[in-house]
């Protein structure tokens, strides 16, 4: 059995041969440990693509998440400098505008004046908005356009030629054996990250009809993206949900500004391509468990175990089992991070343990793995789910 | 009459009715009251509702943020007057998110909380550098300096921070908090104190000047 049938077995709530393996490395992560250039990472389909490989066969992963958008081949033709400076390196731009790359994060574009552009909510008009993608090279735009062009796209071709093409890479290289999947921003996200988190979350409570509106056309642009992620071919989609639990906002407002869009969403996927779709939301989610499952989700990502967030293991499994599979639940923080092999070691076999059982448990950590996680914390993983996640 | 239009300000902190408190703050400093009693009475009896509800999840951040929204206006009233009228203040914190880490609103959730249970605040922003935290703390006499993170990349600077803050021997606590961080990363770099939580800062920042 390779990687991707394994991983596929456990996507659909069976039993592969072990446990599988598939963390959500940090993009930082890959920055300072791939060996890949991280403006290439970051910049090129060609230079994700292979950090995303190379990291995975590293760790001897069963699948990969893009989660990054494929790049315009030409980018560099709108870079007039790149610069050293104290954090990193500094990108000025032809437009005025600089991007500030640390050695160990994501990097983020600036205004001229040192400010990152955001719309208010008051500007907005639902019926301009499509699809937000927050890790575009220039970040937010509104009326929202691809990179440095000056005129969004429209709508019935919205997303440009390149941006399939590091699922397309990965897929030629590794797709007959790992698991290769996409990712789609929520609705939601995609509202927060649009108005900055804070301007969206007042939104909601001064004007819910207008938030909903938007929600509505950003649904489009989500199913579109996921479409054609589909017809590229990944063996399923992640919906990045990451601002949808208990730390942000409550039940209510996720039954109201969450769970019908990404109803809407999912439904969509499925009515055309059968493949998984599952969901990552940080934090704290214990308490909406049975909401993300009315969403028609086939997994839950992340479930965030105290005191990052407030999923305990077995009680989910308990909950979930038979109806979604689960995918995480190791504290990327106090455990890969900071943990001994000693530490890591009992924590990893007890969720093994509690996860194997009856099948649909993929290993990983919770949220993503913090950039500077040391490589042999994460090696470790898949000798412990040969070792303990065999089934009989 | 002071006492239903206080009440009626406490109210509209909690609903987050940011134009009424502006309205309602201006009929209270007309009718004759002092800032700081408007502050006293009005605001903070509001904000510790929030802060009380938001503890008990009864509320989550949009419901805090209206709050803290409607609260800052009617600050912005009164912070001229109580500047000008010296009045005593629960404490001063100096409070940023550290160097490389550019998210906020935990932080401003906390900001926004400490005024409303009467402290002074000073806010330095995203991105602060150990210099800053320093300078502010020692210009604004401040007695607790707090500090935020998101990024497991970024939570090791308040270590660094801590380590400024004492080598320069200023006398003063400090506060940590954000996703990341637990009580005992908290204890391991040096911090006087952690909060889970917005609503938690405030206990804790009470706790650490005896207040």
């Amino acid at each position: 059995m390779n990687s991707r049938q394994r991983m596929q077995l456990a996507m659909t709530l069976k039993q592969p041969d072990r446990v599988p393996v598939m963390c959500q490395l940090s993009l930082g992560h890959y920055f300072l440990f791939s060996g890949v250039d991280p403006v290439d990472i970051w910049y090129t389909s060609e230079g994700f693509a292979e950090a995303l490989i190379r990291m995975a066969d590293r760790y001897r992963f069963d699948g990969i998440l893009i989660n990054l958008p494929g790049r315009d081949p030409e980018f560099e033709r709108h870079i007039q400098r790149i610069e050293s400076v104290p954090e990193g390196r500094k990108i000025v731009w032809k437009n005025g505008c600089f991007t500030l790359f640390p050695q160990d994060d994501n990097p983020h574009y600036y205004q001229p004046d040192g400010t990152r552009y955001f719309p208010t909510f008051e500007e907005l008009e639902p019926e301009k908005l499509y699809y937000v993608e927050p890790w575009d090279i220039t970040e937010i735009a509104y009326p929202y356009s691809w990179g440095f062009e000056a005129e969004p796209a429209p709508f019935d071709d919205f997303f440009p030629p390149y941006h399939m093409d590091t699922i397309k890479l990965v897929k030629q290289r590794v797709g007959e054996r790992l698991s290769v999947h996409g990712e789609v921003f929520s609705p939601w996200s995609q509202f927060l990250e649009l108005l900055n988190y804070e301007n969206a979350l007042m939104a909601i409570m001064d004007d819910p009809g207008k938030v909903q509106a938007c929600l509505e056309r950003l649904t489009e642009g989500a199913i579109d993206l996921a479409l054609h992620q589909a017809e590229t071919g990944v063996d399923a989609v992640l919906i990045s949900s990451a601002f949808a639990g208990a730390g942000l906002i409550s039940r209510q407002h996720y039954e109201t500004f969450v769970l019908p869009y990404e109803k809407r969403l999912i439904a969509a996927i499925k009515a055309k391509y059968a493949i998984p779709v599952y969901t990552h939301t940080c934090g704290a989610i214990g308490d909406r468990l049975d909401l993300m499952l009315a969403t028609g989700t086939d997994g839950i990502d992340t479930l965030d175990p105290p005191p990052l967030g407030t999923v305990e293991l077995d009680k989910a499994k308990q909950q979930l089992a038979g109806r979604a599979f689960i995918k995480g639940n190791i504290d990327p923080v106090n455990t890969l991070l900071m943990g001994t092999p000693e530490s890591i070691a009992e924590d990893v076999r007890w969720r093994i343990e509690v996860g194997k059982p009856g099948g649909g448990y993929i290993l990983s950590s919770a949220c993503s793995v913090a950039p500077r996680t040391p490589p042999e914390h994460l090696k470790m993983l898949a000798d412990l789910a040969e070792t303990y996640g065999r089934y009989a | 009459m002071h006492k239903e239009l206080l009440q009626q300000l406490a109210q509209a902190v909690i609903d987050g009715n940011k134009d009424q408190a502006e309205t309602l703050t201006n009929q209270l400093l007309d009718a004759g009251l002092e800032a700081k009693a408007i502050l006293d009475n009005g605001l903070m009896p509001g904000m510790d509702v929030v802060g009380q509800r938001f503890r008990d999840n009864l509320i989550f951040v949009p419901e805090v943020l209206i709050a803290a929204r409607a609260m800052k206006a009617s600050l912005a009233i009164l912070e001229p007057l109580l500047a000008a009228s010296n009045a005593p203040q629960v404490g001063t914190v100096v409070i940023g998110t550290v160097k490389g880490d550019i998210h906020d609103i935990g932080k401003n959730i906390v900001i926004m909380m400490l005024r409303g249970a009467g402290f002074r605040v000073v806010d330095l922003g995203i991105d602060t550098p150990a210099e800053k935290f320093l300078q502010a703390a020692r210009e604004e006499n401040a007695d607790i300096v707090g500090m935020s993170a998101l990024l497991t990349t970024t939570m090791g600077y308040m270590k660094t921070v801590i380590e400024r803050l004492k080598a320069e021997g200023l006398r003063v606590k400090t506060m940590v908090g954000g996703a990341p961080i637990s009580p005992a990363f908290a204890e391991q770099i040096g911090a006087d104190g952690y909060a889970k939580n917005a609503a938690e800062a405030v206990d804790k920042a009470k706790a650490l000047l005896g207040v």
